[in-house]
C-alpha cells in the first residue's frame, strides 16, 4: 500500500512533462501511438508490453496507457527493470527455450510470473501498472466507471435508484 | 475562528483528537460553558480539498505515520506498516466514515454473560447497559440527523440500484434486508445540504450531507467561543503532579516546538492505537507501565470487527457506484446464535468500492491481483454488488499495541506497533459471512463471487476499555480513568466489546454521556 502514493506521484508528474509531446510524436504502423521513449526503445518497449499485458491483460485498452505508465520505471528504477527483464527471459529460455515475449502460449507466460510474483521488480512493475490502468481516468469508461461525479450533481437525479431490469 | 487560550491557563480541558469523540466532546462542553484546547496532530482541510478521488483523497487525508503491523495474518502481509484506514485533519475519521449510524444491540453489552468464559479470549461485559444508553443514542441521533430514525423522522435515501439487487438476492434466501440508517441527510438538515448520491462517501462529502465534526460540530463549538482548535499539534505526552493528577499535555506544536498546555482535565481521543500509545508514551515514576494502566489493560485487546469483501459479478449491469456507500444491511446473522458455529453476530453491509480501489482490493498484496482471472474481474466492474462483512470481534489480550523499542517517528515517539490475529470464533464467522453472501449471490444468478480479504481497519476499537472493576479495565463507565480521576478517554477504545455495528453513533452517545458527567462533577467542585 505504501508504495501506491508514490506510484501516483511518479505518473502525474510523467504525464504533467511528457503530456504535450506525446501527440506529436506519432508514427505509422502498430507503434502508432506508442510515447516517445517506446519509439527510441522498441525493444526494451516491446518486452514490457508484453509484461505489462500479462500482469493486467485488457484487449480494448491500447499500448500506449501501458507504456505510459511504466516510462517512470525507466526513469527511476531503469537497474532493477533491465535486470528483471533479463531474469525474466533467462527463466523463459530455460522453459521454453525462448525469450518471454516469444512464449505464444498466455497460461505459459502467466506460469512463468507467478514465480517471480514475489520479486521486487515484478512488485515495482505491477504497482506502476495498477495505478496506470485502473486509477486512470481515461481509461475508466472502458470500465464503465463514473468517476468524479459532484461537479454534476452526483447520481440523485441521474439514475441512482434505476431498476434492475434483468432481476 | 477559534479563540486563543493562554499555555498556563489550568482551568482548560485539554481533549486529544477532533474526531467523532473528541470533536463532540469539545463542543458538548462548549454548549455548556465548559471551555477546552483540542490538539489535532492533522491540518484542517476545508470542502474545496474534498474530491471524488480515491486515492487522491487517500494520500490527502489518511493518517500515514509509521506504524508497523505485526501477527499471523494476510492483512499484515498485505499492509505491514497500514492497520488502519483512518484520518489525520480536524475532524479525524468522520470525514472518512460512510455514515453508518446504528445501534448496538442489547446483547452485545453483556457478551461475557451472555457466552460464559471462551478460551483464548478476553471477553468482558460493559458496565452499562442498552437503557443506559438509549436515550443519548437518540441524542446522538437527533445531533447528526440519522435517517430512517424516530429521532428525526428524516425519510431514508430510497433504494439504490445496488440496493435493489441486493435486496432482491436477501429475498430469495429469507434473509432480512434493511435501508441503512445513515448520518447522512435527505432533507436539509443542521444548516447542511441533502445527499446529492456522489458515491464517494468514504472520501470525504463534498456537499456536507454527511455528519462530520469537521464541518457539524467543531465550527458550532468555536462559535461559542470556548473552544480553541489547534491544528498540526501532536501530543507526546500526558504529564502529572505528584499526587497522580494530570496536569496537562506535552505536544510538538504546528511551529516544530514543544509546548506545554495546562489542564484541568485531559480527555484523550486519538483512536484505539493513538490513545493507548499516549498513555503509555506517558510512564513516570509513579506509573511506570504508563498512565492510567494499573489494570495492565491499556492498549490491550485491540478489536477492530471481523472483516472481509464478497464482490458478485453478474451478467448485467449494476453500477454499484452510483449509490450511497452503504445503501442497506443484510441483517439476518447480526443477532448472537453460537448454532451458526461462532459467538457474536455480523452484518452484512452493502458496500462499493470505485475502481481504483477494487483494483486494490480484490486480492490485495505485493504479489496477488494480477493476471487473466483477475483482469477479467476487473472488467466485471459495472456488474459487480458487494459486501463489506462487519462483524463482532474477540477481545483478545495478545491483541494490542506496544511501543516499539528503537523505531522512532518524526516526532521522536517510539513508533506503535500493532499485533492483530483472528482468534478461531473471527475465523468461523467470516467464512459464514462469505458462504452466506456466496449463497445470495448466487440465487440471483452471479456467475462469480469474490471473497475478498479484510482490508486495513477503518473501525478500531478496546485498548482502553470500560470495565465495572479497577483491575479488569481502563476506565468506568463515563469513559473516565480508574486511576486518575482528571483523566478521561472519549474515543472507541473504550469499548468493551467491539459489537457488530459501526462503531461511530455508539462513540458519539458515550461521548454526550460523558459531556454530562464531566459538568455535573464539576459543578459540584468534584473535577
Amino acid at each position: 500500500m505504501t508504495a501506491y502514493p508514490r506510484a501516483t506521484l511518479s505518473r502525474r508528474r510523467f504525464l504533467t512533462l511528457t503530456g504535450a509531446l506525446t501527440a506529436g510524436s506519432l508514427a505509422l504502423g502498430a507503434t502508432g501511438l506508442w510515447p516517445r521513449w517506446a519509439l527510441a526503445e522498441p525493444d526494451l518497449a516491446q518486452r514490457l508490453l508484453r509484461l505489462g499485458r500479462d500482469i493486467y491483460p485488457h484487449e480494448a485498452i491500447a499500448d500506449r496507457y501501458y507504456l505510459e505508465t511504466l516510462a517512470p520505471l525507466l526513469e527511476e528504477n531503469r537497474e532493477l527493470v533491465a535486470a528483471g527483464l533479463d531474469d525474466l527471459d533467462r527463466r523463459a529460455r530455460a522453459a521454453h527455450g525462448s525469450d518471454y515475449v516469444g512464449i505464444e502460449n498466455d497460461a505459459e507466460r502467466e506460469t512463468l510470473l507467478r514465480d517471480i510474483q514475489h520479486t521486487p521488480f515484478f512488485a515495482t512493475v505491477k504497482g506502476s501498472l495498477l495505478m496506470g490502468i485502473y486509477n486512470n481516468p481515461a481509461l475508466w469508461p472502458e470500465f464503465g466507471y463514473g468517476g468524479s461525479s459532484w461537479e454534476q450533481g452526483g447520481y440523485l437525479h441521474r439514475g441512482f435508484d434505476a431498476d434492475p431490469d434483468w432481476l | 475562528m477559534s479563540r486563543q487560550f493562554d499555555l498556563n491557563d489550568d482551568s482548560l480541558v485539554v481533549i486529544i483528537g477532533s474526531g467523532a469523540g473528541g470533536g463532540t466532546l469539545a463542543n458538548e462542553l462548549a454548549q455548556k460553558g465548559i471551555r477546552s484546547v483540542v490538539l489535532e496532530a492533522g491540518k484542517r482541510f476545508t470542502m474545496e480539498d474534498i474530491e471524488n478521488d480515491e486515492w487522491g483523497m487517500f494520500n490527502k487525508i489518511s493518517w500515514l505515520d509509521q506504524r508497523n503491523l505485526v501477527g499471523p495474518s494476510r492483512l499484515a502481509e498485505d499492509f505491514p506498516n497500514l492497520p488502519a484506514w483512518i484520518v489525520k485533519g480536524v475532524g479525524g475519521s468522520t470525514i472518512h466514515w460512510a455514515g453508518v449510524a446504528m445501534r448496538f444491540q442489547e446483547h452485545e453489552f453483556k457478551m461475557k454473560t451472555l457466552n460464559g468464559a471462551i478460551a483464548g479470549a478476553n471477553v468482558e461485559d460493559w458496565p452499562l447497559t442498552l437503557q443506559d444508553l438509549a436515550p443519548y443514542y437518540t441524542l446522538a441521533e437527533k445531533k447528526m440527523g440519522v435517517c430512517g430514525t424516530e429521532a428525526t423522522g428524516m425519510p431514508f435515501h430510497g433504494k439504490s440500484t445496488h440496493y435493489k439487487v441486493i435486496e432482491a438476492g436477501a429475498k430469495k434466501v429469507g434473509a432480512r434486508c434493511e435501508q441503512a440508517h445513515l448520518a447522512i441527510n435527505t432533507v436539509p438538515f443542521d444548516g447542511r445540504a441533502p445527499c446529492q448520491v456522489t458515491g464517494f462517501c468514504m472520501q470525504g462529502c463534498r456537499f456536507g450531507a454527511k455528519w462530520s465534526t469537521m464541518y457539524a460540530e467543531i465550527p458550532k463549538a468555536e462559535a461559542t467561543g470556548n473552544v480553541e482548535v489547534r491544528p498540526n499539534c501532536m501530543a507526546l505526552r500526558i504529564e502529572h503532579d505528584r499526587n497522580g493528577r494530570a496536569t496537562g499535555v506535552l505536544y510538538a506544536g504546528a511551529d516544530g516546538q514543544e509546548h506545554f498546555q495546562k489542564a484541568r482535565i485531559v480527555a484523550v481521543a486519538a483512536n484505539s492505537i493513538e490513545s493507548p500509545r499516549i498513555l503509555l508514551n506517558s510512564a513516570s515514576n509513579l506509573f511506570p507501565d504508563g498512565l492510567a494502566n494499573s489494570s495492565g489493560q491499556v492498549g490491550k485487546n485491540y478489536m477492530t470487527h471481523v472483516t472481509g469483501g464478497s464482490y458478485a459479478e453478474f451478467d448485467h449491469p449494476v453500477h454499484m457506484e452510483r449509490s450511497t456507500v452503504v445503501p442497506g444491511i443484510v441483517k439476518e446473522w447480526e443477532d448472537n446464535d453460537p448454532s451458526r458455529g461462532h459467538v457474536g453476530g455480523y452484518e452484512l453491509e452493502a458496500l462499493h468500492l470505485g475502481l481504483p480501489f477494487m483494483s486494490a482490493f480484490l486480492d490485495p498484496g505485493a504479489a496477488n491481483g494480477w493476471g487473466r482471472q483477475f483482469a477479467r474481474s476487473m472488467e466485471n466492474y459495472s456488474k459487480m454488488a458487494g459486501f463489506w462483512i462487519c462483524g463482532e470481534d474477540l477481545a483478545l489480550e495478545s491483541n494490542r499495541i506496544t511501543l516499539h523499542p528503537t523505531e522512532k517517528d518524526q516526532y521522536g515517539l517510539p513508533v506503535p506497533v500493532v499485533h492483530k490475529a483472528d482468534h478461531e470464533n473471527d475465523t468461523r464467522m467470516r467464512d459464514h459471512a462469505y458462504r452466506m453472501s456466496k449463497e445470495l449471490f448466487t440465487a440471483i444468478g452471479a456467475r462469480h463471487v469474490n471473497d475478498l480479504p479484510p482490508y486495513p481497519a477503518s473501525h478500531n476499537m478496546g485498548t482502553n476499555r470500560m470495565h465495572a472493576n479497577a483491575q479488569d479495565g481502563v476506565v468506568n463507565q463515563w469513559g473516565q480513568s480508574h486511576d486518575i480521576d482528571n483523566l478521561f478517554i472519549s474515543d472507541g477504545s473504550q469499548f468493551t466489546s467491539s459489537g457488530t455495528e459501526n462503531p461511530t453513533l455508539t462513540i458519539v452517545a458515550l461521548t454526550i454521556r460523558q459531556a454530562d458527567y464531566i459538568a455535573e462533577r464539576m459543578s459540584r467542585g468534584e473535577l
